[in-house]
C-alpha cells in the first residue's frame, strides 16, 4: 500500500485520484440531495421554514408531518398491500420466467425465434396501449372463453371480477406476463445459456427428467439470476402506479397510489384549516414520500451488496 | 404396446412445455388485449348497462387524432424532443459505470448510491420531487439550497443576468435531476457489460503499448456496443412510458375522465406506432456499429 501510494504520488497520479473523489462526492451529493431534502423538510417545525438561518438542520423538530401522513395514507394497510403484491409477484415471476428462460436457452423447438421475438415485443409495447381491454378483461375475467363455457354448462352466470383483487397481479405474473416479465425471461435466458451443459447431460444419463433436472440442478445454480429477477420484480411491482391504480380499484391502495393522492387527501383531512399554508402541506408530503420509500430503503440497505454483486456477474450480453 | 418417441422429438416437446406458461400469459394478457385495442380504435364505444357497445366508425378516430386534435401532434413532438436526453443519459451512465468498475475504498458505498434511483425512483415520487424540491420554492420558504432553482435564481438575478438566461440555467438544473434519476438501470447494465469484457484483452493491449484512452476507444467502447443498444432502447421506452409523459396523461384522461374509449385506443395505437418507428430508426442507425465478440 505504502509503496503503491508513493508510486502514485511520484507519477502525479494523486491528482487524478483527487479529481476522481471530487467527482464521486459531487455525484453522490446530487443523487442524495432529494432524500436529504425529504428528511430535512419533513422533520422541520413550521416556524423553522420561515427562519432564514435554517438551511438543512432544523432547530425545532416536529413529528406532526409524519403523524398526519401516516394517518392519511393509512400507512400500515397500504404497506401490507404493497408488500403482498411485491412479494407475491416477485416469487411467481422468478418461477415462471426461469421456466421460460430455460426453455428458450436450452431447447430447440419450432418457431422458437418468433416466440422469443414476442418476448421482446411485450417489453416494447407500453402498458398504456393495451390498458383498456386489459382492464375490461380483468373485470369480466374469461380466459379463452372457459368461464362462459362453464356458465353455459352450469346454467348460471359465473362472472369473475378480478378488479380490486390481487389475483389481477398474481395471475399475469404466474404466467410470465407481469410488469416487465419479458426482461426477466431475457435475463434468465442469457444466464442459462452461459451455464455449462455438462451438468444437465450427466443428469440425463443418470436418468433424471427435464423438470427434475431443472429444479434440482439448474435452479440451485442460478442464484445470481434469481436474486436479480426477484429484487427487480419486487421493486417494480412495489413502485408501480399505473396498473395498481387501475386494477386494485378504489378500496385497496398500495403505498405509491396512496402517495400519489396524498396532496388531495391531506386537504380533506386538515379540512381547510391549514390548507392555505403550503409549508405545512409540503412538510406532510415530504414525510409521506419518506414513509413511502422507507420499506424499499431498508430492504436496499440489507440487500444492496447482494443485488449489485449478482448483477455485475450475471453475464448479460 | 407403447410407442417409443425419439429423443429429439421429446426434447422439442419438453422445450415447448417449458415455455407453455409464458405462452398462455402472452396470449391472454398481451395478444388478446392488443387485438382488442386495435379493434376498439375503429369503433365509437359507449358504456351501457349491458357492458360496452361499439359502433364501427372506420378510421374516424385516427383521422380525428391526426388532423383535428391539435393537442396530440403537439404532444408527440414534445415527446420526441424529450429524446434529446437519451444520449445524455448514456454518456452519464457510462461515465458513472466506468468510475464504479475498479476497486477502491468507498466503491461499494458509491455503487449503492448509484443504484438508489432504481430502488426508490418511482414515477409518482419523481413527480412530487419535481414539484416540491426543484420548484422555485414555496413563497416564504425560499431558503438557499445549492441545487434548488429558487436559490440560484436569486443569485443570478443579483449578478445581473438576463431573465431568459436564468430560465435556461434553471431548465438545465431540473434536467440534471431528471437525467440522474433516470439512469439507474442504465448504469447497472453498463457495469454488468464492463465486467463481461475479459481482463486478458486489456492486458494484451497494455503489452502492445496502448494507453488508457486507446484502450477505452478500441476495446471498451466496441465491446459495450450491444449494451449501448440495449440501453438506448430501454431509455427510449422509459421516457415514452413515463408517468409524467403528457401523451400518457392525455390517453388516460381521454379514456377515464372523458370516457372516450375508442378514441383513447386510437391514440394509444398511434403512440405505439410512433415508439416503434423511433426504435426501428435507432436500431438501423446503430446496427452498423454493433460488435458481437466471437467466443
Amino acid at each position: 500500500m505504502g509503496t503503491k501510494m508513493m508510486y502514485r504520488i511520484k507519477n502525479g497520479k494523486w491528482f487524478w485520484t483527487l479529481m476522481k473523489y471530487a467527482i464521486l462526492i459531487l455525484l453522490a451529493y446530487q443523487l442524495l440531495y432529494p432524500v436529504l431534502y425529504m428528511i430535512s423538510a419533513s422533520i422541520k417545525a413550521p416556524t423553522d421554514s420561515y427562519d432564514p438561518s435554517v438551511i438543512w438542520i432544523p432547530k425545532h423538530l416536529s413529528a406532526t408531518g409524519f403523524q398526519d401522513a401516516f394517518k392519511t395514507m393509512k400507512y400500515m394497510d397500504a404497506l401490507g398491500q404493497s408488500l403482498q403484491i411485491g412479494l407475491g409477484c416477485a416469487i411467481l415471476d422468478v418461477i415462471s420466467c426461469a421456466l421460460a428462460g430455460y426453455g428458450f436457452a436450452r431447447y430447440k423447438f419450432p418457431m422458437k425465434n418468433i416466440f422469443f421475438a414476442c418476448v421482446i415485443l411485450t417489453l416494447i409495447v407500453p402498458t398504456q396501449t393495451i390498458i383498456l381491454p386489459y382492464y375490461s378483461n380483468m373485470k369480466y375475467f374469461n380466459p379463452f372463453g372457459i368461464m362462459s363455457l362453464i356458465s353455459k354448462i352450469m346454467g348460471r352466470d359465473l362472472a369473475i371480477n378480478l378488479v380490486g383483487n390481487k389475483l389481477s397481479f398474481f395471475i399475469p405474473s404466474a404466467l410470465g406476463a407481469g410488469i416487465r416479465s419479458g426482461l426477466y425471461i431475457y435475463i434468465f435466458k442469457q444466464f442459462f445459456e452461459g451455464m455449462s451443459s455438462a451438468l444437465e447431460e450427466s443428469a440425463y444419463v443418470d436418468g433424471s427428467g427435464p423438470l427434475r433436472t431443472f429444479f434440482h440442478i439448474m435452479l440451485p445454480n442460478a442464484k445470481n439470476a434469481m436474486v436479480t429477477v426477484f429484487l427487480f420484480s419486487f421493486v417494480w411491482h412495489f413502485n408501480d402506479y399505473y396498473l395498481s391504480k387501475q386494477l386494485l380499484g378504489t378500496r385497496t391502495r398500495t403505498l405509491i397510489v396512496a402517495l400519489s393522492s396524498l396532496r388531495v387527501d391531506l386537504a380533506a383531512l386538515i379540512g381547510g384549516q391549514t390548507t392555505t399554508d403550503p409549508i405545512r402541506v409540503q412538510t406532510r408530503i415530504q414525510a409521506g414520500c419518506l414513509l413511502a420509500i422507507l420499506p424499499m430503503f431498508l430492504l436496499y440497505i440489507v440487500a444492496q451488496r447482494k443485488l449489485a454483486d449478482s448483477i455485475e456477474h450475471i453475464g448479460i450480453k | 404396446m407403447k410407442k417409443k418417441i425419439p429423443y429429439t422429438t421429446k426434447k422439442k416437446i419438453y422445450g415447448f412445455l417449458f415455455i407453455t406458461p409464458w405462452l398462455l400469459g402472452f396470449l391472454l394478457f398481451f395478444i388478446v388485449p392488443f387485438i382488442q385495442s386495435c379493434l376498439y380504435a375503429f369503433q365509437d364505444l359507449q358504456t351501457t348497462d349491458k357492458g360496452m357497445v361499439g359502433t364501427w366508425v372506420g378510421t374516424y378516430n385516427f383521422s380525428y387524432a391526426l388532423f383535428r386534435d391539435t393537442d396530440f401532434i403537439v404532444q408527440c413532438v414534445n415527446s420526441l424532443k424529450d429524446l434529446i436526453t437519451v444520449p445524455l443519459i448514456l454518456v452519464y451512465s457510462l461515465c458513472f459505470a466506468l468510475l464504479l468498475k475498479k476497486e477502491y475504498p468507498g466503491r461499494t458505498t458509491m455503487r449503492a448510491i448509484a443504484f438508489l434511483p432504481v430502488i426508490i425512483g418511482s414515477g409518482v415520487l419523481m413527480d412530487i420531487m419535481k414539484q416540491d424540491v426543484f420548484s422555485s420554492g414555496v413563497k416564504g420558504a425560499d431558503t438557499v439550497y445549492l441545487f434548488s432553482g429558487g436559490g440560484l435564481t436569486g443569485l443570478f438575478s443579483s449578478m445581473g443576468l438576463p431573465m431568459n438566461v436564468i430560465e435556461f440555467v434553471n431548465n438545465i438544473i431540473s434536467k440534471i435531476f431528471d437525467l440522474t434519476w433516470r439512469s439507474g438501470v442504465q448504469i447497472l447494465l453498463f457495469l454488468a457489460g464492463l465486467h463481461n469484457i475479459p481482463e486478458y484483452v486489456y492486458e494484451a493491449a497494455q503489452l502492445e503499448g496502448a494507453n488508457a484512452l486507446e484502450q477505452f476507444f478500441k476495446i471498451t467502447l466496441p465491446m459495450l456496443t450491444p449494451m449501448i443498444l440495449l440501453n438506448v432502447v430501454y431509455s427510449v421506452i422509459d421516457i415514452f412510458s413515463d408517468f409524467g409523459n403528457q401523451i400518457i396523461q392525455m390517453i388516460y384522461n381521454t379514456a377515464f375522465s372523458n370516457v372516450r374509449f375508442g378514441y383513447a385506443s386510437a391514440l394509444s395505437i398511434l403512440y405505439f406506432i410512433l415508439i416503434a418507428v423511433v426504435l426501428v430508426v435507432v436500431y438501423l442507425l446503430m446496427r452498423r456499429f454493433i460488435v458481437r465478440p466471437e467466443d
